[in-house]
Parts: structure tokens; C-alpha cells; sequence
């Protein structure tokens, strides 16, 4: 069985990250390494799950409800490629071009190569009081106190 | 701005349909180049379902290995284009990660050609093709082409193709067929004696005279003629370059093949050898071409050396498996015997120290360092 790899660099969106985001990872794609796992009741779709900031040039943090995480840039120490699964309709397409038996029914396309990641480590911190709804457009909660 | 929104994706299609894949430095630049030139990295895993998935690249093989983590990794990019609000400063979670493939170079899986390739091997007197047409013969045997050799074995391209070389495999109209290597060594040895008698230089010799003496006089098909001169040698239009050490390693090999059990002396193998490659290369003629084939004992009753076939490749492809074999071949072994014999297993050297170092046990005598067992049950 063969399973190609092209590289597709994203073609879905058309938007890029502001520099600030970018640093993180490419203009299109980051990569955030969490302790845990991010899940909502219900449907996820299109759900809210919290504020990302950026403070002094790479310092994030992660408000999500009442905790916020502190965060850091990491560079890896390999560059990782972010490799999405070609639907049904892209592996139709590149039968143009490709060999159609060679393709079979899957292909990666390879959207993005980061060399850095935003990484949660620490422990959240509890946010009594001063928590900025979501929705709202209050001010946001001070990183430090 | 510095705040931004982090959003679970609009849709949930895109859910389990992302990989990490942590690429080696040369591998990086592949793919980069490859992004930056729009062009295909020609990257693809290979394998079947019951083996170890690989990479390849057009020239290397990896082992693919999945790496579980204890943290998730989230796939973050911008919102799609066509979601509308405040897209600005919202960032889009497309999928969540547990997982990282990490690749390991690996030495290619071309050992599987010998049993797919076994019993279609091409011989002196293979008359099969004049039968393919008749009718009588409505059972064509199946024979496998590059094609489907390729979709099998765990290799590059680039790879197979020079294991094809190596292992002297003939593709004769498109099927492959492994070349006998008694008829190998009767086709060079015809060749060398061509060169001599007709007194062609064997650094520029005329491919198509060449081929043409060995169909007329010795009836042997000019596909596979050229083919075997390919392999020993480069052909650029027209004229054959020969690569003497590998004729003359083959001629060897052939020499020695029969001595699987009963050795012969040294020196009477020499000579054999070298009355086989005549006058011309028998200066060529060394042991050290044969290195990885063969092991040498001095006899204690009398002062002559003998050799013994003994060709790696017919040793297992486990490290494991091949230590014990060795181990079992010689109770010892010194760091330059040993390194022939894996270095069809191994990357590089680095990679044999790692596995001489977790299979065999250094000893350091008056002699040098010597190669043992790791374990010995029965003493």
C-alpha cells in the first residue's frame, strides 16, 4: 500500500495571523501545546472556549473561564510538519495529475511546517473576581497580579 | 490588538484529519524547498498492514514511529474565510493532538525481493519467452513488474533501484527476473574474454560488438547482455566503461560460491581467480574486494589459511537474529572481521556501535578488542 504525501501549503483560508500570532508557528498555522484537554458540553461547533493575549512581545496567556494560564515560546528541537488528511473530493483532483490506482483512498497533504509552539505548563491560576465575561467587551484581566 | 478569541472550529470536519510529523534537518529542507517551489516532495509511506509503516523520500527510507504525549497539541490557524464577525482577532481550533510520528532513518526493506522474486530466476537456456505466445502454454506463469515491486518492498526508488542492481535482477520485457549467478558468472568471464580477443580497450568498449559476439557465439540474449554490462560498468552511448573491481569481485564471488561448507586454501583460491580474470585485471585480484562474503581461519595443524563462503546476505535482517548467528558462526569476533557482516543492517557507523553495544560484549585482550555474546546460557 502506498500512501502519498504532497504539500499543499493551506488553501482553505485565505487569512493570516497578525506577526504577533505568527511567531508562534507560521502565518496560517500554531501549534499550542496544553497540559489536558479543551472540550465543552455539547455541540463543539464554533463554541468559545477563552481569551488568548499576548503581553511584552511573546508572553501569552490563556484566560479560559475562570483560570488563566501563563505561557511561553518554545522552539522545537525538530521542526514539525503539519500534515492534514486530503477529503475525498482533493484525492479526486489529483488524479489528474498523479497516478489514480497509486493514490487508492487516502492521501496527506502536508499544510504547514512550524519550528515553534506555544506551550502551557504551568498550573492554572484562579481568577476570583476580576473575570471578564466572553462575551463581554469589558476590560481584560491583568496577567499578573 | 493583542487579545484574540479561541474558538473550536465552525465545523467539525476537520476532526481527527491532522498529523504531526517530526522532520529530520535534510528532511525539513526537502519539504520547505518543495513548499517554497510549489513542486511534490514525492514523499509517501509505504508498507503493509502487518508491517512497520515507512517513509520514503525519492532517495531514503524512514521508520515511521508514533510518539503518544501526555499533552495535547491544538491545531490552531485563522478563522475560515468565510466565516464573517469579528474574524479579526479569532483564532479557529481545528483539531487536537496526542500524537507526534517521528521518523528514524532505516536501512531499506529490499530483502523481501528474494522470496517475492523466488523461482522466477532467468538462467542459461530460458526458453519460457519463446513459449509466452503459444498456445499451448495457457498458464503463464505471473511474474512481477517494477511496478508492483515497488508498491511491496519498503524502499525509495533510488533504493530499489540499486538493490535491483546488487542483487542482479534483470527486467526483461518489464518482468523481473533475478539473474542465476552461475550464468552471471559465465556471462563476465565470456565478456573479459571478449575484450582480450578482440582486443578492446575496457575503459571505452563498444557496447553493441560486444553484445553482438555474445549472441552470435555463445547465444546469450542481448537484453540481458547489456543489462549485466550496466551493472559492471557505465555504458554512455555507446561504449562500455567497465568497473573492473566489481567484474572481478563478481568473477570471485563465483569462485567462492561452491566453498559453503568445504573451504579451500587461500592461495589456491588466488590462483584460481586470477587464471579467471586473465592477464589483464588479475592484479586486481584481492580478498579485500570479497569482504562481508567469505571468513578466513588459519588452521592449527597446518600453516595454510582457508576461506569459506560465508556472503551476509544470506544472514537474518534482525540485528538480533544476525548477532546470533555470528556469534554462533565464531565464539569472537575483532571489530574489522565483524563490520562487514553488518553493514548491510546499519545507517552508518554510529549506528552500529548503538547495536554492537546492546548485542555483543567488548572484551579487551592482549590482541585487541574482541567481539562476544552478550549472554551465554549453556556454560
Amino acid at each position: 500500500m502506498i500512501i502519498p504525501i504532497n504539500v499543499q501549503p493551506v488553501g482553505s483560508t485565505s487569512r493570516t495571523f497578525p506577526p504577533q500570532l505568527a511567531q508562534f508557528g507560521t502565518d496560517e498555522l500554531v501549534l499550542i501545546d496544553l497540559q489536558g484537554f479543551l472540550d465543552v458540553e455539547g455541540d463543539k461547533q464554533g463554541q468559545a472556549i477563552g481569551k488568548l493575549r499576548v503581553d511584552d512581545g511573546t508572553k501569552p496567556t490563556l484566560l479560559i473561564g475562570h483560570h488563566l494560564l501563563e505561557g511561553k515560546l518554545v522552539n522545537l528541537p525538530k521542526p514539525l510538519a503539519v500534515m492534514r488528511r486530503a477529503s475525498v473530493t482533493d484525492a479526486e483532483d489529483m488524479t489528474g495529475h498523479g497516478s489514480p490506482e497509486r493514490s487508492a483512498s487516502t492521501s496527506w497533504n502536508i499544510v504547514a511546517v512550524v519550528k515553534r509552539k506555544m506551550v502551557f505548563s504551568t498550573r492554572p491560576m484562579p481568577m476570583v473576581g476580576r473575570v471578564t465575561p466572553v462575551s463581554s467587551d469589558g476590560r481584560p484581566p491583568k496577567s499578573r497580579g | 490588538m493583542n487579545e484574540y478569541t479561541l474558538n473550536f472550529s465552525s465545523s467539525s470536519e476537520d476532526n481527527g484529519k491532522f498529523k504531526l510529523l517530526e522532520l529530520p534537518p535534510e528532511l525539513c529542507k526537502l519539504v520547505e524547498s518543495a513548499i517554497n517551489s510549489n513542486t511534490s516532495p514525492s514523499l509517501m509511506i509505504k508498507g503493509q498492514p502487518n508491517e512497520d509503516a515507512v517513509l520514503c523520500t525519492a532517495d531514503k527510507t524512514y521508520t515511521v514511529r508514533s510518539i503518544v504525549l501526555s499533552n495535547s497539541m491544538v491545531v490552531a490557524t485563522p478563522p475560515a474565510a468565510s466565516s464573517s464577525e469579528d474574524s479579526e482577532d479569532s483564532i479557529e481550533i481545528r483539531d487536537q493532538l496526542n500524537e507526534i510520528l517521528e521518523l528514524v532513518p532505516t536501512v531499506p526493506k529490499l530483502h523481501k525481493l528474494e522470496s517475492l522474486l523466488r523461482g522466477q530466476e532467468y538462467d542459461d537456456g530460458d526458453i519460457d519467452d519463446m513459449y509466452d505466445d503459444d498456445e499451448q502454454r495457457p498458464t503463464k506463469r505471473w511474474r512481477y513488474t517494477y511496478e508492483d515491486v515497488s508498491g511491496s518492498i519498503q524502499a525509495s526508488e533510488v533504493e530499489l533501484q540499486r538493490g535491483l542492481k546488487e542483487r542482479r535482477i534483470l527486467t526483461l520485457n518489464g518482468q523481473l527476473r533475478p539473474l542465476r549467478p552461475s550464468y552471471l558468472t559465465t556471462i563476465l568471464e565470456l565478456l573479459l574474454n571478449t575484450l582480450v580477443s578482440l582486443s578492446l580497450p575496457h575503459t571505452a568498449a563498444p557496447v553493441d560488438r560486444l553484445v553482438d559476439t555474445l549472441a552470435q557465439a555463445y547465444d546469450i540474449q542481448r537484453d540481458v547482455s547489456t543489462q549485466v554490462m550496466s551493472w559492471f560498468g557505465t555504458i554512455l552511448s555507446d561504449s562500455w566503461d567497465m568497473d573492473v573491481d566489481a567484474v572481478v569481485k563478481e568473477v570471485g564471488l563465483g569462485l567462492l560460491r561452491p566453498h559453503k561448507d568445504g573451504p579451500i586454501a587461500e592461495a589456491e583460491f588466488l590462483q584460481k581467480w586470477r587464471k579467471a580474470v586473465g592477464d589483464t585485471f588479475e592484479a586486481r585480484v584481492s580478498l579485500q574486494l570479497l569482504s562481508g562474503n567469505y571468513l578466513s581461519d588459519r588452521s592449527l595443524t597446518q600453516e595454510v589459511v582457508q576461506l569459506t563462503y560465508f556472503p551476509s546476505s544470506a544472514l537474518p535482517v534482525e540485528p538480533a537474529a544476525r548477532f546470533t548467528d555470528l556469534f554462533l558462526t565464531r565464539d569472537r569476533w575483532t571489530a574489522d572481521d565483524l563490520a562487514p557482516f553488518l553493514a548491510d543492517i546499519v545507517v552508518d557507523s554510529k549506528d552500529r556501535d548503538k547495536l554492537l553495544l546492546k548485542y555483543a560484549r567488548a572484551v579487551t585482550g592482549s590482541e585487541g578488542v574482541w567481539y562476544m555474546a552478550r549472554a551465554k546460557y549453556n556454560r
